[in-house]
């Protein structure tokens, strides 16, 4: 782990809710907010419609990271998905830790439908860490 | 409030509760009882609902066996309303599951009394089967008796892991609860935690004692020694996988997965031979049956928080895998997240049925 992790370009899923954080990647994308290519976008409904068994599957499968994108607390289209929704991921993270998986390779973000630019601004700062944390061991485990 | 029936003591535990529960269907406090009784012949015991008080002999709740999670009986037998008041005589992982699945809107609990009682543990099926033969002609009432007494003089450590582990051995949320452990006769006691539960022994003649403390200095006992056992890690979790033969018994047998159709379904799982060979083909090979991580962790993220550790999981693995403990950690450090405890009150709301405004801010941020 760790290695050549400068010149690696790390791919990340992001699970975008429609109303907030996806209108919020459109917008950087309207607006040409520059933002790194790492990101690959699947829209939601809302994050609290997201099953874990998606995240895992995509970090299994060797996703380097998963971002979860959603209104911030109190905006939710459906009032209070994005807080169940934290509650899923917090249930996520530990069970990650218990099973020696690196958790750190998930985040959490309330990213509203104005938001274009911390949008660009949280893709940058995850692609980075994910390059200092290294590739997904797991993309070439294949024992699982 | 802990109660003393007439009328009850009997010349053990077993035939004490049977006495009580005599009482409850001649009282017709109750139209019917579910509880464990020992087949005549076969060396096991299984739930029989039993509505005739002359059928109670040979009920054996205490037998170190335990086939099921019976709140799958539960959640069979109350699935359209009925005008009978039915109880259930659960172990206390029974009890706690029995709950959760009350909440999970998966049993009808309007005509359920559920009786909880002091479990000692069980043995995997096989064991028990084969302590059983090797017992040389004491019986299987004899047998269970004698189990019982070597549960009180502290040995339990050939017992199923998830009992070994387990700290909510007493059916403390159970409508009542059946206590014989710190009875220093062959009485036993009946402890009332609900309205429902005072409605049970409603009629019999009995009188109301203090607090058992010869009881409660038992327990604490156990309790100390059984969370010294409870261990916090999974060393291997990826190598306990690999033995993984995803024949889906533990989820079969597990009382938290309720879920009708099932997302972990192979015809949910998108598999054809084409997709196999292309996911082969991007990591060079891979292993069959695939996903076996996938599905534990999913499951674990489905059920974890309300797991109740009973520990049938792992008797069902044909594989050996020590699901038990392997849920058991998960388990706690979910339900250690938000103080929940399955299966202690019908109030607790389902942790993600519910949230908190205020809290879990580190989820929502990586900190480098
Ligand atoms: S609609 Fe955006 S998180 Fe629920």
């Amino acid at each position: 782990m760790g290695k050549n992790s400068v010149d690696f370009e790390p791919k990340i899923i992001a699970f975008l809710c429609n109303w907030c954080a996806y209108a919020g990647a459109d917008l950087a994308g309207t607006s040409r907010t520059q933002y790194p290519s790492n990101i690959r976008i699947i829209k939601l409904m809302c994050t609290g419609a997201l099953d874990p068994t998606y995240v895992i599957k995509v970090l299994l499968e060797g996703a380097d990271g998963v971002l979860i994108g959603g209104c911030h607390p109190g905006d939710c289209h459906y009032i209070n998905g994005n807080y169940k929704a934290r509650r899923r991921v917090a249930i996520l993270k530990s069970s990650l830790e218990t099973a020696g998986l690196e958790s750190e390779r998930v985040w959490l973000r309330w990213i509203s439908a104005s938001e274009g630019v911390y949008f660009a601004e949280t893709v940058k700062e995850m692609v980075e860490h994910i390059k200092k944390l290294g590739p997904n061991p797991l993309k070439m485990e294949w024992a699982i | 409030m802990v109660w003393k029936i007439q009328g009850v003591e009997g010349e053990n535990y077993l035939e004490s509760i049977k006495n009580f529960l005599n009482q409850l269907l001649k009282s017709k406090n109750v139209d019917a009882v579910l509880v464990p009784k020992r087949f005549p012949d076969g060396n096991n015991t299984a739930q029989v609902l039993i509505t005739d008080p002359g059928k109670l002999d040979d009920i054996d709740p205490l037998a170190p066996v335990q086939m099921v999670n019976s709140a799958q009986i539960v959640k069979e037998l109350t699935k359209d309303p009925v005008k009978e008041k039915i109880a259930s005589v659960l172990r206390p992982c029974e009890v706690r599951a029995t709950i959760e699945l009350i909440k999970l809107k998966q049993i009808l609990d309007a005509r359920l009394y559920i009786i909880g009682y002091d479990c000692p543990g069980v043995y995997n099926v096989k064991d028990y089967i084969e302590k059983l033969e090797k017992s040389n002609g004491i019986g299987k009432e004899g047998f269970t008796l004698s189990y019982v007494n070597s549960f009180l003089s502290g040995k339990q450590d050939t017992i199923r892991e998830s009992c070994q582990l387990c700290t909510h051995f007493t059916g403390n949320s159970a409508d009542i609860n059946i206590a014989w452990v710190g009875s220093n006769s062959s009485d036993v006691f009946i402890e009332v935690n609900s309205e429902k539960g005072q409605s049970l022994i409603e009629g019999l003649a009995g009188e109301k004692i203090g607090d058992l403390i010869e009881r409660n200095q038992k327990i604490n006992k156990i309790l100390d020694e059984r969370k010294k056992r409870q261990e916090n890690e999974i060393d291997d979790f990826l190598g306990f996988m690999q033995r993984c033969i995803r024949c889906y018994n533990c989820r079969e047998v597990c009382p938290l997965c309720y879920c009708k159709e099932c997302l972990l379904k192979p015809e949910k799982m998108g598999y054809s031979s084409d997709r196999y060979l292309r996911r082969a083909t991007k990591k060079g090979q891979i292993k069959m049956p695939v996903d076996t991580v996938l599905y534990h962790l999913t499951k674990i993220n489905h059920m974890a928080f309300s797991c109740v550790s009973c520990g049938l999981c792992e008797q069902a693995c044909p594989m050996d895998i020590p699901l038990g403990r392997i849920y058991n950690v998960f388990g706690r450090k979910a339900q250690a997240l938000f103080d929940y405890e399955p299966g202690r009150s019908l109030d607790d709301e389902l942790p993600v049925a519910t949230f908190k405004e205020d809290e879990l801010k580190e989820i929502e941020d990586v900190k480098e």
